[in-house]
C-alpha cells in the first residue's frame, strides 16, 4: 500500500508545495547569486560575468561593515531584552492573576500593527510628544528630540522593536508554561525546590523548547529589520541608524549598485543562517522530555 | 452572569481603545489638513474652444502613464479622462505609491515585461534609461515650444519636460511687513549682509528666529549643496564641468569659492533656524504651519512646498515669494539676484515594448498637452504646474508658482540642474546633517563631499 501510493501521494500533498517553495524561494536565490558575479545594473539587457569583483567591492564599503557592526550591538541588545522581558512577562501571567486574559491580549496588540506603522507612530512619540513634555517640565531626558542623537536613536529603535516584538514572545512562552506539567511541579516542590532552584533545574530544562523558537525568531527578525529601521528613524540621524538590511537596499537601489547590494545581501544572508543555525543547534540540545 | 460582565467589559475597552486609535491622530496640529467641510477652490476648464486635431486612427488605443508626481495624481486622472472623451484615447495613470522610488518601479516594471507607456521621472533617471528604453523624441513639434528646457542625451530629447520647478527662500510677506512697519521690498535685498541686517531687524521686531531650516537630507544634500555646481556660472553644461573638475581632482573644494560662500549662506540660516536648539529634530509639516502662521518668515523650499502651506491655512492671495540663495556680498553676482529654476520632473516615452500605435498615442497626448487649448489650461490650473512651453498663455495661480514664473520670464531665474549621482542626496544629505547639528566643521565636510566624488567612476 505505501510503497504503491508513493509517487501519487507525493505529487498530491508534497508536489504544489514544493513547487511553490522553489519557483518563490529557491529559483530566485540561486538566480540572486548568480547576480552577485555580474555587473548586472537592473535596467540593461546584457549581463556580464565579471567573477567576484562585487565582493571587492563589498569589502570596501566602509558604510556596510559598520552597519553589520551595529546591527551586531543591535542583535545583541534586543534579542537579551525581549526574551527576558517576554519570559518574565509570560511567567506572572500563567500565575492566575486577575485579567491575564487581557493583559496577553493587551501585550501582543503591538504585534498586529505593521512595523511601518508602528515606526511612523513612534516618531511622532518621540519627535514631538516627547519634546513637549520636555518642554512643559523642563526635564532635560526628553528635551531634544531622541531621534537627533545618534545614541537615543539607537536606545529608541531598540525601545520600539522590543515593545513590537516582545508580545509574539509572550505568547509562545506563555503556550510553554501551559504546558508545564503540573505533576512535575508538585513533584519538585515536594522534594524541596522553590524558587531559583525550581527555575533553574526544573522551569528551564522543560521550557527549552519555546526557548529555541522565540531565540530563533527573535533573532531572525533583529538581524532582517528593515520596516521600524526605515520608518522610525531611515538612518537619520546622518545615517548612524542604518542597519545591514536598510544599508542593502540603498546600496541596490538608491546607489543603484545591484551587483555590490546583492552580495552584501547574500553575506547577510550567509552571517543570518549561521548563527541562527548554530543557536538552534545549542538549544536543541538543551531541551528536554519531562 | 460573570462571564457577562466580562463580555460587555471586553467589548467597551476594545470600543474605547477603536476611538483613541481612530481619533489618536487628531490632536495636536494648529490645522486640520483634511477638513471635509474645507471647499476646494477649482478653476473651470474651458472646453468651448479646442482646434487640436486628433487623429481619428488612434481610437480605442489604450496607453499607461506612470506617475510619480503624488500631488498631480488626481489632477492627471482628470487630464486622461478628459483626453480620452476627445481622442478616443485611453490614458491609464498608475501612481508610484509612497516609499517607492520612481526609479526601483520603473525598472521592476520593465524587468517584468510590463513597462508602462509613459513614466515620469526625474532628470537623472531620464538619463540613466534614455539610451536603453526610451524612444527618440527629438522631432516632435513641441521640442521648439521648450527649447531651453530639453534635456539632451548624446544629442538626442528622450524627455518631455512637464514642469518648471523653482526653489529658494520662500518669505511670508505679511509677516515681514508687520514685524518692521513698513512695506517690505524684496528687490532691495541683493548681498548675504543685506539679508542678514534684514534678519536682525526682523529678530528685534519680535520674530526671533525668523528661518525654517528643513533637516531632510533630500533638503541639504540636492537643494542646499547642490549650489554649489549650480552657481558655477548658472548652467548645466557649467555645473556638470564643475562636477567633472572635482572628480579630477583638478579643483579643489577647500580653496573654491563658491564652496565658501555657500558655507556661509549656511551658516546664516542655521544661526537665524527656529529649531536651532534641536535642529535635526525639526518637523516638515511644522515648518509649512509655522511659516503660514507668522512664526517664521522664511522657509528655504520650492513650489512644491505650496500644498503644504495652502494646508496649513495659506491662501491663493496671500503675498509669498521667493529670495535667491544669497552666496556674498557682490551685488552683480547673478546668484545674488536670481533663482533656481529648472525643469525637474520629465516624461519619459517607452521605445522598447510598446507597439507603434501606443507610442503615436503618446505622442499625440503630449502634443495635445502643449498645443491644444484644453490641454494647455489643464496643465496650468488642474495639475497647478508650471509650464516650460512658451506658447501656453496661462499663468499659474498659486503665490510660489506665480512668482516663479514671473521670474522665469523676467530673465530673474537661472536654469541649471546639476545632474549628480544619485545617491548624491542621501550620502552627502547625511554629511550635512551632521555639520547642521553642529557636529563637524566645514573641513570635515568639504572632506567627505571630496571622497564621494573621488569614489565615482
Amino acid at each position: 500500500m505505501k510503497s504503491k501510493n508513493g509517487a501519487k501521494d507525493f505529487g498530491m500533498f508534497a508536489l504544489p508545495g514544493m513547487f511553490c517553495f522553489f519557483a518563490v524561494v529557491i529559483v530566485p536565490f540561486v538566480y540572486g547569486v548568480y547576480l552577485t558575479l555580474t555587473d548586472w545594473n537592473g535596467v540593461s539587457k546584457v549581463k556580464k560575468f565579471i567573477g567576484f569583483k562585487n565582493f571587492a567591492g563589498v569589502v570596501k564599503d566602509t558604510q556596510f561593515w559598520t552597519s553589520l557592526l551595529l546591527t551586531f550591538k543591535y542583535v545583541i541588545v534586543v534579542v537579551v531584552l525581549v526574551n527576558v522581558i517576554a519570559f518574565a512577562i509570560a511567567y506572572l501571567l500563567t500565575r492566575g492573576i486577575k485579567g491575564q486574559n487581557f493583559f496577553r491580549a493587551g501585550f501582543f496588540t503591538p504585534n498586529l500593527i505593521g512595523g511601518i506603522v508602528l515606526g511612523y507612530i513612534w516618531q511622532f512619540v518621540f519627535s514631538r510628544v516627547f519634546v513637549s513634555i520636555g518642554e512643559s517640565t523642563g526635564w532635560k531626558l526628553f528635551e531634544v528630540s531622541w531621534l537627533s542623537d545618534p545614541t537615543n536613536a539607537f536606545i529608541a529603535l531598540v525601545v520600539v522593536s522590543v515593545w513590537q516584538l516582545s508580545g509574539y514572545m509572550i505568547l509562545i512562552y506563555v503556550a510553554g508554561f501551559m504546558g508545564l506539567s503540573e505533576d512535575v511541579m508538585e513533584a519538585a516542590s515536594i522534594d524541596g525546590a522553590s524558587g531559583f532552584v525550581m527555575l533553574k533545574n526544573i522551569i528551564m530544562p522543560l521550557m527549552m523548547s519555546s526557548v529555541t523558537i522565540c531565540l530563533f525568531l527573535t533573532l531572525s527578525r533583529a538581524f532582517m529589520v528593515y520596516d521600524v529601521n526605515l520608518s522610525l528613524t531611515a538612518g537619520a540621524p546622518y545615517g548612524t541608524t542604518e542597519m545591514a538590511a536598510m544599508h542593502v537596499y540603498e546600496k541596490a537601489f538608491t546607489s543603484r549598485q545591484f551587483g555590490v547590494g546583492q552580495s552584501e545581501a547574500l553575506i547577510l544572508f550567509i552571517i543570518v543562517a549561521c548563527i541562527s543555525g548554530l543557536q538552534v543547534y545549542f538549544t536543541k540540545k538543551q531541551e528536554v522530555e519531562a | 452572569m460573570k462571564k457577562e460582565v466580562k463580555k460587555v467589559i471586553a467589548m467597551g475597552l476594545a470600543a474605547a481603545l477603536m476611538t483613541t486609535m481612530l481619533t489618536g491622530c487628531r490632536f495636536g496640529f494648529a490645522s486640520d489638513p483634511d477638513d471635509p467641510n474645507e471647499e476646494e477652490e477649482t478653476i473651470p476648464i474651458d472646453t468651448s474652444a479646442d482646434t487640436f486635431e486628433y487623429d481619428s486612427s488612434l481610437k480605442g488605443t489604450s496607453i499607461t502613464l506612470l506617475n510619480s508626481k503624488a500631488e498631480i495624481q488626481v489632477a492627471l486622472e482628470e487630464m486622461g479622462a478628459v483626453f480620452e472623451e476627445k481622442s478616443g484615447v485611453h490614458v491609464e495613470v498608475m501612481p508610484v505609491t509612497d516609499g517607492d522610488s520612481p526609479y526601483t518601479k520603473v525598472v521592476s516594471l520593465y524587468n517584468s515585461g510590463n513597462p508602462p507607456t509613459m513614466s515620469i521621472l526625474d532628470t537623472t533617471d531620464v538619463i540613466a534609461l534614455a539610451e536603453e528604453k526610451a524612444a527618440d523624441l527629438t522631432n516632435e513639434e513641441w521640442t521648439k515650444e521648450a527649447t531651453e528646457y530639453l534635456t539632451e542625451v548624446n544629442g538626442k530629447v528622450y524627455s518631455f519636460p512637464l514642469c518648471i520647478e523653482g526653489r529658494g527662500i520662500i518669505y511670508n510677506k505679511a509677516v515681514i511687513d508687520e514685524a518692521l512697519g513698513e512695506e517690505f521690498e524684496p528687490e532691495t535685498i541683493t548681498t548675504l549682509d543685506a539679508f542678514v541686517e534684514l534678519l536682525d531687524r526682523l529678530v528685534d521686531a519680535g520674530v526671533e528666529k525668523p528661518i525654517s531650516l528643513a533637516k531632510e537630507d533630500w533638503s541639504l544634500g540636492a537643494h542646499h549643496l547642490q549650489y554649489i555646481y549650480e552657481t558655477y556660472d548658472g548652467t548645466s553644461e557649467g555645473a556638470q564641468e564643475v562636477i567633472e573638475e572635482i572628480k579630477d581632482g583638478k579643483l579643489d573644494l577647500a580653496s573654491y569659492d563658491r564652496m565658501s560662500d555657500f558655507l556661509d549662506m549656511f551658516d546664516v540660516l542655521k544661526k537665524y533656524n527656529v529649531a536651532k536648539g534641536d535642529p535635526l529634530g525639526a518637523d516638515y509639516d511644522e515648518m509649512a504651519i509655522d511659516l503660514a502662521d507668522g512664526k517664521t518668515a522664511f522657509w528655504f523650499n520650492g513650489n512644491w512646498a505650496w500644498p503644504n502651506l495652502s494646508e496649513a491655512g495659506a491662501e491663493n492671495e496671500d503675498e509669498y515669494g521667493f529670495l535667491p540663495y544669497f552666496l556674498n556680498n557682490d551685488a552683480d553676482d547673478f546668484a545674488n539676484q536670481q533663482i533656481q529654476g529648472s525643469p525637474s520632473k520629465q516624461v519619459m516615452l517607452d521605445g522598447q515594448m510598446a507597439s507603434e500605435k501606443e507610442q503615436a498615442a503618446a505622442k499625440e497626448f503630449l502634443s495635445w498637452i502643449v498645443y491644444s487649448e484644453i490641454g494647455q489650461q489643464m496643465l496650468v490650473y488642474t495639475c497647478n504646474v508650471i509650464p516650460p512651453f512658451t506658447n501656453n498663455p496661462y499663468e499659474p495661480v498659486d503665490p510660489l508658482s506665480r512668482d516663479i514664473y514671473e521670474k522665469v520670464h523676467e530673465g530673474k531665474a537661472f536654469n541649471a540642474s546639476a545632474i549628480v549621482p544619485n545617491d548624491h542626496w542621501s550620502v552627502l544629505g547625511a554629511a550635512m546633517q551632521k555639520y547642521l547639528a553642529g557636529r563637524s566643521d566645514r573641513e570635515e565636510l568639504i572632506a567627505s563631499i571630496q571622497d564621494y566624488w573621488d569614489e565615482q567612476e
